[in-house]
This record gives C-alpha cells, structure tokens and sequence, in this order.
C-alpha cells in the first residue's frame, strides 16, 4: 500500500517535471521569450553533453563539492559541541550571544576582502568563505535544539545520581540530535550559496566560478547549467545525508 | 459611468496624438525626439568624452540631457544595454563580441572612442626577466578582460600552454597589487590605473604591454579596445536624438584632445585621481576623432577587421562559441 503511494507521488512529480520543461522549451522556441535572457532546455542540455565531453562539468562539479564540504565539515565540527555547550549553560551563552548575534546576519560575500588579507588566494580562503557562511547560522539551531531538551529530564538525571558528563551523554545530546541532524542538513544548502562568493576570487574551476565566468560572456545556458548542477548534487547530498541519519538515529525511522 | 470611462478613453487619444505629432515634428525639424539619453559608464579611460560632454554642456548644447549611470564591469552595462535600461553606452570590445555571439541583435556599434596601447600589459617581479620566465610560475588575470586575452595571447606567441606551463588566476585588477605584495603571484595582467600602481611597487617591471599584442601588430587593435553602442530599438526610433548625442559626444573628444588640462579639471571627479595622475593617464590615450570613425567603422576599416580576427581568437582560445559576424552590428547611420 505504501509502495503504491511512493510510486504514485514519484509518478506524478515526474510528469509535472517533464511539463514544466515541455512548456519551457516551447515558449523559447515559439520565440516568447529571448535565448540570452531564457535559454531553452534543449540548449541546458546540449552545454551540458559538451562540457561532459571534455569532463569540464565534473572537474567544476568536484571542486564545489570539495569547497562545500570541507568548510560544511569544519563549521559543524566546531559549531556541534560549542553549539550543545552554549545551550546548556545560560552563562556562556549571555557571554557569546552578542558575538553570535554581530555574526550571524554578515552575507558570505562580506568575508571575502578579510578572507584574502587573512589567508591570500589559497583553497584555504575559499573553505573560510563557506565556513564563516554556515558556522552562525548552525551554531544557533544547535543551540535551540540543545535548549529544546525537557528541563524536567535533565533533572530527573540528577536526581538519580547522574554526573554533569552523564547528563550531556545520556539525556541532552540523545534527545538533541534529531534536531542537530534536521539543521545540519539545511545548513547544508546554506553552505551550498556561499559556493559563488567562493569562487569570485582567484579560482578557474567549481560551479561558483562556471556561473561567473558564463555570466561575463552572457552563455545564460552555462550559467543556468551551473545553477541546475548545484541542485542536483545538493540532492544528491542529502539523499546521502538522510541514509547516515536512519543509521545515526535508528529510532526516527 | 460610463461618461467618465469614454472622457478617459479620449483624453488618452488625445494625449498620445499630442505625443505622435510632437514626435514626428521634432523628427521633420531635426531636433532630439527624447531629451534625455541614459548612458552606461564607468570612472574607465573610454568613458571620460560622456563625462567631459556632460559637466562642459556639450549635450546640453544639443537639447540633450545625459544620465551617466555607473555600472563596475562591461558585463553588467551591456546586459542592461539589451535590457533596455540604458540607451548609449561604451563598452569593452570583448563583452560587445560574446553579446554578438549570444545572437543578441539589440544593439549596435557606431564608433570607437581611443586606443590605450600603452596603459595596460603583464607586470612581473624582477626574477621574471623575460615571457619563457613565466613557466611554472603563478600569473593573474581577470578572467574574460581585455588583460585576460592579452595574456592568452602573448603566452601563445611564445609557445606556452596556459594550462599546462604556468599557474593562471583569475583576480580583479584591484585585487592584484596586494598579491603582487605578499608574492602570492609571480606576475599579473591589468590596465590603468592599477597598471601604473603596480609598475611603481620597488621589484616589480613590465614585461610586455598592449603594443606586443598580435592584432595590434596588424591592425593596431588592443585586446579589448572601447567601442561605442547604442541599443538597436533606440536608435531605429530616435535619430535625431542619436545623431545629437554623437555631435556632443565627438566634440568632448576634441576638447580632450585641444584642451586636456580644462577637462582634467572635471574628470578628477569621476575617477578620484590627483589632477597629475589624470593627467598622466590622459597623455597615453590617442583619441580618435569623429571625423576618422568612418575609415575605422564603415568601411569596413581596420578596427572592424581586427574585432572580427578577436571574435575569431575567442573562439580559438574556448572562450566563445562561434565569431559573430562583427560588421552585421555596426550602425552606419550613427557613425559621425
């Protein structure tokens, strides 16, 4: 019953698919709309095989990939357990809060003149670009998330002879984390639009500097090509992403 | 009701009658049928005859009103060009050439302002004496400039592979004189004023500037030499307003030419330069007057020539699809 139901929604999210591409490629080719401001899919299409061919679509889907990740990886890395440190003490969290709060609106892009005076043209100013970008925002779901724990738990804990540790182990990092995984993984397509800020600066590869250099010399279809492959590989990533969360949380299935 | 609905219907008749007459006898008497033109500019060398036009009254003169908006990259002019937010603009010729080969038909060339075969080139650190020093070193460029294609260009005359020999990155010019400082780069394409910033930074030299590049060899083409534009449903509908803006336009380029200090004077304002470095910069512009657009422009001369052999190196150098055919958008009535 369930199987049906699956396959039905897949059915029907296809075939929606397929119309809205069929209408687009219509309204292009009946000329309502320019190339230069709307490419047809066809012509998407068409980039895409010849970028395939000489395998610079996956040299530039690589290098994003890398940037994303490794700066993704090392903003959660930090931001978990200072996350779950700052949301189960008032203290350090009235300490940080104005910091986090100076931090958390700045726009990727802003980090970029700092970045370059800090750490040059290197591979290591662009992971920066997506850690400043994601680490504020995925700090504060991780603190609410820890602040979410029923305080009537935690003290139950204590009253049974639990220590600060346990505490942490047993009750607020267990009922925390489906709430962790949840803003990780929106943290993810978040870390995914600093990809273009960067690449602005000293890169000649990933899907950042392709939609760039394609808006310079107006190819709107590499550009839009760029934006499609930043999608799917973000899918592609959280497909991923949800098989490592129904291992790491087997009770949320 | 429906006194009111046939009143408003025939007061806009009306109205737009009073427009069509007022349009069509501004055209028969040779006056601007629009009084204000909308030009897209920037505090670069090519733009400073709109600025001179406009702060000495040369369009005034005309009946013309023009609106200077900047914009920081040919790019972003051009796409506003064909958008219609603007109507005149000038243009670095690379950005005019991939908009040709998108098949954007809406706009047209009329004419080219200066060559600047002097204030733009590859500088390096002193350990790089000569072009086959560039091997395995880092060297920057903004990517998809005029600087951009410079490089391209020399690094083929001399056999190197951009690729495979050398380190090539893609940094704006403003950001190259603090690489340049740390040694993150070895070397670094850019045009003025940043140019001469960067040739006056103690170890730094010039290794080769416009003058070494092939085209300009041939046909005395730059690699992205300035090109005026107008957006093609603009000029089809407003002539007289076009021919005015050009008369103003091409008398602030002799006033550049007989009176550079008096125009010095307001060009520091759109480019924030001392009074001795605009007029440094001024002295390596050749202005190319209006009564030589025609030889360059229409016939086809040698400036169309030459963009047509860059959409071509373009195309080498996977940088375009295919060459537009550059002539089909050139606009010979504008042409002074």
């Amino acid at each position: 019953m369930k199987v049906d139901s699956t396959a039905k929604s897949l059915t029907i999210s296809i075939v929606s698919l397929l119309i809205f591409i069929g209408a687009w490629e219509l309204v292009c080719r009946l000329g309502f709309i320019e190339p230069l401001f709307m490419p047809p899919p066809s012509k998407i299409l068409y980039r895409a095989m010849k970028l395939i061919d000489n395998g610079q679509l996956f040299v530039h889907t690589l290098a994003s990939t890398r940037r994303v990740m490794v700066g993704f990886v090392v903003s959660s890395v930090v931001a978990i357990p200072f996350g779950i440190f700052l949301g189960s003490s008032r203290f350090f969290m009235a300490v940080f809060d104005p910091l986090i709060s100076l931090l958390r609106p700045l726009p990727s892009m802003s980090w970029i003149p700092l970045s370059l005076l800090w750490l040059g043209i290197t591979e290591t100013q662009k992971y920066s670009i997506v850690f400043m970008g994601s680490f504020a925002p995925s700090l504060l779901y991780i603190i609410e998330a820890t602040k979410g724990i029923d305080p009537l738990l935690i003290r139950a804990a204590r009253n049974l002879g639990a220590s600060k540790l346990d505490v942490m182990r047993e009750v607020i990092l267990p009922g925390s984390l489906p709430q962790i995984i949840a803003g990780l993984k929106v943290m993810l397509g978040i870390a995914w639009t600093c990809i273009i800020s960067a690449e602005l600066v000293a890169a000649r590869e990933g899907l950042g500097f392709m939609i760039m250099n394609g808006k310079e010399y107006f190819q709107t279809d590499t550009v839009l090509l760029g934006m499609v492959m930043i999608s799917i590989t973000v899918m592609i990533i959280d497909v991923v992403f949800r098989k490592f969360e129904r291992r790491l949380l087997p009770w949320t299935r | 009701m429906k006194m009111s609905v046939l009143l408003k219907k025939s007061l806009v008749l009306v109205a737009a009658l009073i427009l069509a007459i007022s349009v069509v006898s501004a055209h028969a008497d040779g006056k601007p049928e629009k009084v204000t033109v909308i030009y897209g500019g920037s505090s670069w060398l090519g733009h400073y005859p709109a600025w001179v036009g406009i702060e000495k009254g040369l369009f005034k003169k005309y009946g013309l009103g023009v609106l200077f908006q900047n914009f920081y990259a040919s790019s972003g002019r051009m796409g506003s060009l064909v958008a219609g937010d603007l109507d005149v603009a000038s243009t670095g010729s690379i950005s005019a050439i991939a908009l040709m080969a998108s098949g954007s038909k809406g706009f047209m060339a009329f004419g080219t302002q200066d060559s600047y075969a002097t204030v733009e080139g590859i500088i390096a650190k002193e350990n790089t004496k000569n072009i086959q020093d560039l091997k395995g070193k880092r060297i920057a460029a903004p990517f998809a400039s005029s600087s951009h294609v410079l490089v391209l260009d020399i690094l083929e005359q001399n056999g190197i592979d951009p690729d495979k020999d050398l380190d090539l990155v893609n940094l704006k010019v403003n950001e190259m004189p603090a690489a340049m400082g740390s040694g993150e780069i070895d070397a670094c394409a850019a045009w003025t004023p940043h140019f001469n910033k960067l040739l006056n930074m103690p170890g730094n030299h010039m290794l080769v500037n416009d003058t070494e590049f092939s085209l300009y060899k041939k046909y005395k083409l730059g690699p992205g030499p300035d090109l005026l534009v107008v957006r093609k449903e603009f000029a089809e509908k407003y002539p007289n307003t076009c021919q005015a803006f050009v008369k103003g336009y091409f008398e602030a380029v002799d006033m550049l030419i007989n009176q550079p200090e008096e125009c010095a004077k307001v060009l520091v304002k759109l480019t924030n330069l001392s009074m001795e470095d605009q007029m440094t910069v001024l002295k390596d512009i050749a202005w190319i007057k209006g009564s030589e657009q025609k030889n360059l422009m229409v016939q086809p001369g040698g400036f169309v020539t030459g963009m047509q052999r860059l959409a071509e190196f373009l195309v080498r150098h996977k940088q375009i699809d295919s060459a537009p055919d550059v002539k089909r958008w050139i606009a010979g009535s504008m042409v002074p």
